[in-house]
């Protein structure tokens, strides 16, 4: 009996250690047997906040007419108390976006003020934010862009999540969060264009001393003797995203020759629109540029002109097809860029709505402006999730109340194959699996 | 006996190879180095920025061209990679005043203590004005600008 039992023992013990000998090998820093990016459905996700405070009743409900051609289906015509403040933007015969994928038509933004920080926020971290929320600071939970880059094996450079915002404030401190683990190390990219491709940018960034490769060796050398003597990491009091030493001189070139293009004139009318151009637009192009020279993995950009609803409806009517223009442009680019073409989804969002009833201030054709302070009607958001045939249901409308603004982060994490990855307890939302064949 | 020798073979290989538990705790590896500036505290970008502004052109720089400088400072996310950018021009642009390449090696012990006390607020010890001087004297390829852009890219830079 006693030899019976050794010899099981042995046994069991020989097998499991063959076990553990053929799949060490395999076993990953993280501790997990295979990578995550088997499981993807897209190699690349860009995502649009639809910023600014968009109602459903202008967008999805087209109650002035269809002002988003390019993402809607539907032929409304703009309605006459708005159309004369309308700028020209070239008629559009193709397929709308959400023909070439999933609208949630009525998606919630649930909890928390209907701020923009706050909605940005949320959209960017999959928590919803509370009143406490200090515009000065990074988010207290982890963002996509460090989920992303941290839960995925190999880890995942930051030349592939960028975070491109169309105005500074708070935005910039999106790119990271403070959570313990998470933080700089993981952050994305982060670009504001209209600032940085500039008269001043070009002063100050276009002409750098070049150095041969000679010296730049050199000065690899004095630099770590320098730093070696030195014990404090740099950037304590700034603490930045870093991208890796291969990866520098390619995003300085990109900033330098962005500059160069724009001193060239190359960016006065780059959509041929004449004075139709705007800020949201411009923000649209420089994230083109990204996509078009790094094909990153991750892309998050904003747009917020539609916020001039605080004083001007028509104004802000206007934004939106502007803004609805800008993302059927990028959608093309992508489709027209190799290696992004067929194997990229892209989200758009708003990132909140707007108030039911109207302030009291009047545009010049008579419209009243909106706010947003957290109404019901504030909270009523649409969601749209585009890509190929196979890995998106097409055409698809869902019209009951389905999926909120904190289930962006699951999806964009299902959709690149590490939401099995982020620990369990830091994300409340689910995965919009409707959209998904 | 040879039960007993098989126990004893099988009681090393199964114990004496057992692996350590690693435990991760979710923070940051922080590296270990013997401080011998003194230097405590980061300086913040407005000062990094208007100093950088006066080790390269030896003057003030206005609070205008500072706002404008910051600005650009907040809008990329790598504030690495962009002060490098940052120093990469402004000692690139003709009014830099950085020591010439003749100033540096008619008289490199002077080239080197200047460049300390005018980059890092301080003398170089021994180790340093060697290592330094051997650099220069050695390679004739070492110009003043790669001392002065190595320096100004430097961790301790950053520091004050």
């Amino acid at each position: 009996m006693s030899k019976t039992m050794q010899r099981r023992t042995f046994l069991k013990r020989t097998a499991l250690a063959g076990v553990a000998t053929i799949a060490a090998p395999y076993i990953l820093p993280s501790g997990r047997l295979f990578a995550s990016t088997g499981n993807r459905i897209a190699n690349h996700v860009v995502f649009c906040l639809f910023a600014g405070g968009v109602r459903n009743i202008e967008s999805v409900d087209m109650q002035r007419g269809n002002l988003m051609p390019r993402s809607f289906s539907g032929a409304g015509s703009v309605a006459s108390n708005i159309a004369a403040g309308m700028d020209p933007l070239p008629n559009f015969g193709g397929a709308s976006l959400q023909s070439q994928g999933t609208l949630f038509r009525e998606f919630r933004y649930v909890q928390g003020p209907t701020g923009h920080f706050n909605g940005h926020s949320t959209a960017l971290t999959g928590n919803y934010t509370l009143q406490d929320l200090s515009i000065k600071e990074a988010p207290k939970m982890p963002t996509i862009f460090e989920y992303y880059r941290k839960h995925n094996s190999p880890t995942q450079n930051a030349l592939n999540a960028w975070w491109i915002s169309n105005s500074l404030g708070p935005y910039p401190s999106l790119n990271f969060s403070t959570y313990p683990g998470y933080g700089a190390l993981y952050g994305a990219n982060y670009m504001q264009p209209l600032t940085l491709i500039s008269e001043d940018g070009l002063s100050a960034l276009s002409n750098p001393q070049n150095f041969s490769s000679a010296e730049t060796n050199q000065i690899s050398s004095l630099r770590n003797f320098f730093n070696d003597r030195f014990p404090k990491a740099s950037q304590a009091n700034n603490a930045s995203i870093e991208n890796g030493m291969l990866d520098r001189d390619p995003v300085q070139n990109f900033i330098q020759q962005e500059l160069i293009t724009a001193s060239n004139g190359a960016y006065i009318d780059p959509w041929s629109l004449g004075t139709s151009m705007n800020s949201d637009m411009y923000n649209v192009l420089f994230t083109e540029r990204i996509i078009q020279t790094f094909k990153p993995e991750l892309t998050v950009v904003n747009m917020q002109g539609v916020d001039i609803c605080h004083s001007n409806f028509t104004e802000y009517c206007n934004n939106l097809r502007k803004a609805d223009y800008a993302v059927g442009h990028l959608w093309d680019t992508i489709q027209n860029t190799p290696g992004m073409a067929n194997d990229t989804i892209l989200i758009v969002a708003p990132e909140h709505g707007r108030n039911l009833q109207a302030n009291t201030i009047l545009d010049q054709f008579g419209n009243a402006a909106l706010d947003h302070t957290s109404d019901a009607t504030s909270r009523e958001i649409f969601c749209m999730v585009v890509g190929p045939q196979g890995m998106v249901q097409q055409n698809q409308i869902i019209t009951q109340v389905t999926g909120e603004s904190i289930d962006i982060v699951p999806t964009i994490s299902h959709i690149l194959g590490f939401r099995d990855d982020i620990p369990g307890g830091m994300l409340n939302g689910r995965i919009l699996n409707e959209a998904f064949v | 006996m040879k039960n007993l020798l098989a126990l004893f073979i099988l009681l090393i290989v199964f114990t004496s190879c057992k692996k350590e538990t690693e435990y991760i705790y979710e923070v940051n590896d922080v590296q270990v180095r013997q401080d011998a500036t003194g230097k405590g505290f980061p300086k913040s970008t407005i000062e990094f920025l208007s100093i950088a502004y006066s080790d390269i052109y030896g003057n003030t720089i206005s609070q205008n061209q500072l706002n404008r400088l910051s600005l650009l400072y907040l809008a990329f996310g790598d504030k690495k990679l962009l002060e490098d950018l940052l120093i990469k021009n402004m000692i690139n642009r003709p009014e830099a005043l950085l020591p010439s390449n003749q100033t540096m090696r008619a008289d490199v012990d002077l080239f080197v203590v200047n460049a300390y006390q005018k980059l890092y607020n301080r003398s170089p010890n021994e180790l340093e004005v060697f290592t330094l001087k051997k650099n220069i004297n050695e390679n004739a390829q070492m110009t003043s600008v790669v001392v002065y852009y190595a320096m100004m890219t430097s961790d301790e830079y950053r520091y004050y």
